[in-house]
């Protein structure tokens, strides 16, 4: 055998056996995520037009009339208001934690929230309808969709909080008590000049989370049809999550199914917009 | 053809390594001819030559950044943009059969900070054995190795102990163990004592001189008297270059060059 | 001190939050266990109209979902981690990464629609099915769902492994497959640990996407090995049943217990990536 033939044999057995493994084993994780974005585009569009993002169903159409204005406006409104109603108690936990907190009650808190951001978001959804929707008969509705939807965003706002907290170093803060500034002051003026771009990208990021979701608005926000516009927080919506939903699932007519690709892609466009924006938002900056 | 038997003596001479065999036959030679590396657009190395008899400590010494770190790094592979040649044995490193990973295994190197895997004493010991199978019935090796790294007595009842609970001193020597076990044809160390207490250092450097009766040894080293003690040969190196290389007697007795006369005047000015 | 109020009461209700999820879960599931002791756990049969709320199929089929999706994202999402950190040039890794952050953000009903008329078209046509609405479909979208998950924490955890460990390794002459089996992925393995656990929660708790493929049957699979039979999971059959159940009544009270299990599990698991977050 010669020298070549050896080596050659030697490289196979050594390395490239193991390589190839990982390469086989690893190509539907190469393949898989653009071949389904590019056929959810691909589906949907043949109804992706300016009526379709900008029309409303008259009411009666039971979502046939296309047009997804209504369902877009739901889902934008339901996941702002998540994030305006937890962003408070987000930040005012995570302040808390950096200033007031014990050490003990530090590792609680920051158990507990990695426990909530842990349980499944329909928990909250049934909470929230047994809780919101009829114990405090607030109905299905906007206002008890965004409660619900604000406890699951809110452990994934607060670690993110916290942990840009935590990159502020002692000394930053320690140079602030040294002026003779009051917490308050050493949080408005040092903390959150210095941190408001990673607070932001995590509201971003809540957002888009938030406009995920399905499960925990189901019982408690949304109705398929019959809404165009809530006219009061205590009035149930539709979201093109849930439109998605009830669409997937009327077989017989082929427009419902483009209709629903259609309402897809304009989610998936949607999340990664913020989360796009998420991304992007510190770079632009920097500190 | 000759060359072709010695490329499958090399293959399937694994396990019975220099250790055992050298004492009769050294045969590990290494030669270095304008060994050059830059890194980044640095001129790290410039037209290295030396070479090395079969057995025996080489010390080499020199200012910081001469380079010296990056020669070992090159012996082994670890670096591999160099230009130049190499031979060990008479064979092109470049062409070594199976690539830089056997080339490894006959080129051992000892870094300045001990590096233990985080797992059992024994199993650092063995990590460079192929097959589990191998590394399952080592024990004879292991009880070898570590007593070659002047390491047993404090370990033998403990091998299943974690190797990260050992002091530094004594991680370095496991580290030393674990390069052995695989017998390797020369040993490179990269100021192995550089940072250690002193009862490890004398270890070190008694199990170097013990191991120096059948491999050659090349150590970088920052510590002149460390280089005295350890005899053998002493190549200088400045700015890349090699500029002396001599017996360790005569070279501190009565160096030739003039840098080197001034570095050791520097490091004798610097000691007092 | 307004801040101080603020502060404290916004800590205090925040971890409150989970206090209150399993006090409610708890109360309203309470007349269930009041009336049928806490046996209807393991009883194998769920109808709700005879009063018979077993919880075991909805629990087997969870675990086989998961179990099928762990079995196939776990292997290709780490693969895919290996090849990021350690093969890929750079430019093609920021992209693969990339794109498993997009497929992380696609919202699970995508995944449901998706799973609903791609997926179970496709499982019928191969494996010759009656329905496509399987265990293995759900599993398969499971997995789809969990592998970016996978893989960008294992990434980070491979990637992680020190430059002077591999050196170190190297300099024993290990090979790559070696370096791999022996150094980076012993060490990266908390990481990739984490990642699972988390990958087995979120697959557990995913619940739009797996209603829509899973078949919604109440049934054992038979043999219990059978993953091409359509099964219930916890999750779906809350979506599915949660519309139809009387607020009050004993069916209601079931599928908050279905609920509450689901909680508990996912506590259990989060307590189970803590505690390796503590020991590391």
């Amino acid at each position: 055998m010669s020298v070549l033939q050896q080596q050659y044999r030697n490289m196979l057995n050594r390395y490239t056996h193991g390589k190839a493994l990982v390469l086989l084993l690893a190509l539907p994780a190469l393949l898989i995520p653009t071949m389904v974005l590019c056929y959810i585009f691909w589906q949907a569009a043949p109804v992706l037009d300016w009526n379709f993002l900008f029309g409303t169903a008259d009411g009666i159409g039971f979502g046939v009339t296309e047009g997804i204005f209504s369902q877009l406006v739901g889902s934008l409104l339901l996941a702002t208001m998540a994030c305006l109603i937890a962003t408070p108690f987000a930040l005012g936990t995570a302040l808390y934690y950096r200033t007031f907190a014990t050490p003990w009650q530090q590792q609680l808190l920051s158990a507990l929230f990695n426990m909530l951001q842990g349980i499944p978001p329909i928990v909250f959804g049934l909470c929230g309808l047994v809780v919101l929707v009829n114990l405090f008969s607030w109905g299905v509705s906007l206002l008890s969709g965004a409660v619900v939807l604000a406890v699951v965003v809110l452990p994934l706002l607060a670690l993110n909080t916290l942990a840009t907290l935590e990159r502020i170093p002692n000394e930053y803060s320690e140079a602030g008590s040294a002026l003779g500034l009051t917490k308050g002051a050493i949080i408005l003026r040092l903390w959150l000049p210095r941190s408001w771009r990673q607070l932001l990208t995590g509201l971003l990021l809540a957002m888009a989370r938030a406009l995920s979701e399905t499960a925990p608005i189901m019982f408690t926000a949304t109705v398929f049809s019959g809404v165009v516009w809530p006219d009061s927080i205590f009035s149930p919506v539709t979201t093109l999550q849930t439109h998605i939903f009830y669409l997937a699932q009327e077989g017989n007519d082929p427009l419902l199914i483009s209709i629903a690709w259609g309402s897809a892609a304009v989610l998936v466009l949607l999340v990664a917009f913020f989360a796009l924006l998420a991304r992007l938002l510190p770079k632009s900056g920097g500190n | 053809m000759v060359a072709d038997l010695r490329h499958d003596d090399f293959l399937q001479a694994e396990p019975a390594g220099p250790l055992e065999s050298s004492q009769n036959q050294p045969s590990a030679v290494l030669t270095v001819e304008k060994l050059a590396l830059s890194l980044a657009g640095k001129e790290i190395l410039q037209q290295v030559d030396f070479s090395l008899s079969a057995i025996g400590v080489t010390s080499v010494i020199g200012p910081s950044g001469a380079g010296k770190s990056s020669l070992l790094r090159c012996l082994n592979g670890l670096e591999s943009g160099w230009t130049g040649g190499v031979k060990i044995d008479g064979n092109d490193i470049r062409q070594w059969p199976g690539g830089w990973d056997q080339l490894r295994r006959h080129v051992g190197l000892i870094a300045q900070k001990p590096l233990v895997f985080n797992t059992s004493i024994r199993a650092n010991v063995c990590f460079g054995l192929h097959g589990w199978r191998q590394r399952r019935r080592a024990d004879g090796l292991v009880k070898a190795s570590l007593q070659q790294a002047a390491l047993w007595d404090e370990v033998a009842d403990r091998l299943d102990a974690a190797a990260t609970t050992l002091s530094v001193g004594q991680q370095q020597r496991l580290c030393i163990a674990r390069a052995i076990a695989i017998k390797p044809k020369i040993l490179l160390l990269d100021e192995p004592t550089a940072s250690l207490d002193p009862l490890s250092k004398q270890l070190i450097e008694q199990s170097m001189l013990q191991l120096a009766q059948q491999i050659p040894l090349i150590c970088v080293t920052h510590d002149l008297e460390q280089a005295q003690r350890l005899k053998g040969q002493v190549i200088f190196m400045c700015d890349g270059r090699v500029i002396e290389q001599a017996a360790s007697d005569q070279f501190f007795r009565q160096p030739q060059q003039i840098e080197t006369r001034e570095f050791l005047r520097w490091s004798v000015c610097d000691c007092d | 001190m307004i801040l101080r109020w603020w502060l404290s009461t916004s800590a205090l209700l925040s971890s409150l939050t989970i206090v209150l999820v399993f006090g409610f879960l708890l109360q309203s599931s309470w007349p269930l266990i009041q009336q049928q002791g806490i046996t209807f756990i393991i009883g194998d049969e769920w109808y709700p109209f005879e009063s018979l709320y077993g919880m075991l199929p909805a629990l087997v089929g969870t675990v086989w979902a998961v179990a099928l999706a762990l079995l196939i994202a776990l292997p290709c999402g780490v693969a895919a981690a290996i090849l990021c950190a350690e093969l890929l040039p750079a430019q093609l890794r920021g992209a693969m990464r990339f794109s498993m952050e997009l497929m992380a953000g696609v919202p699970s009903v995508v995944y449901g629609l998706l799973g609903m008329w791609v997926l179970l078209p496709l499982l019928e046509s191969q494996l010759d099915l009656l329905t496509g609405r399987t265990l293995l479909a759900a599993g398969l979208l499971l997995a789809l769902m969990i592998l970016p998950t996978i893989m960008v924490l294992s990434e980070d955890a491979i990637r992680a492994v020190s430059q002077s460990q591999r050196e170190a390794a190297k300099n024993l002459g290990i090979g790559w497959d070696a370096m791999l089996w022996r150094v980076l992925l012993p060490q990266a393995w908390p990481g990739i640990r984490v990642a699972t656990l988390l990958a087995t929660g979120r697959a557990m708790g995913e619940t739009v996407a797996v209603m829509l493929v899973v078949g919604s049957i109440d049934r054992i699979p038979d043999p219990f090995y059978n993953f091409l039979q359509p099964a219930q999971t916890l999750t779906s059959r809350i979506g599915r049943e949660m519309a139809e159940a009387s607020i009050g009544s004993l069916h209601w009270a079931a599928l908050l217990f279905c609920g509450l299990l689901l909680a508990i599990i996912a506590i259990g698991l989060s307590l189970l990536i803590q505690r390796k977050v503590v020991a590391a």
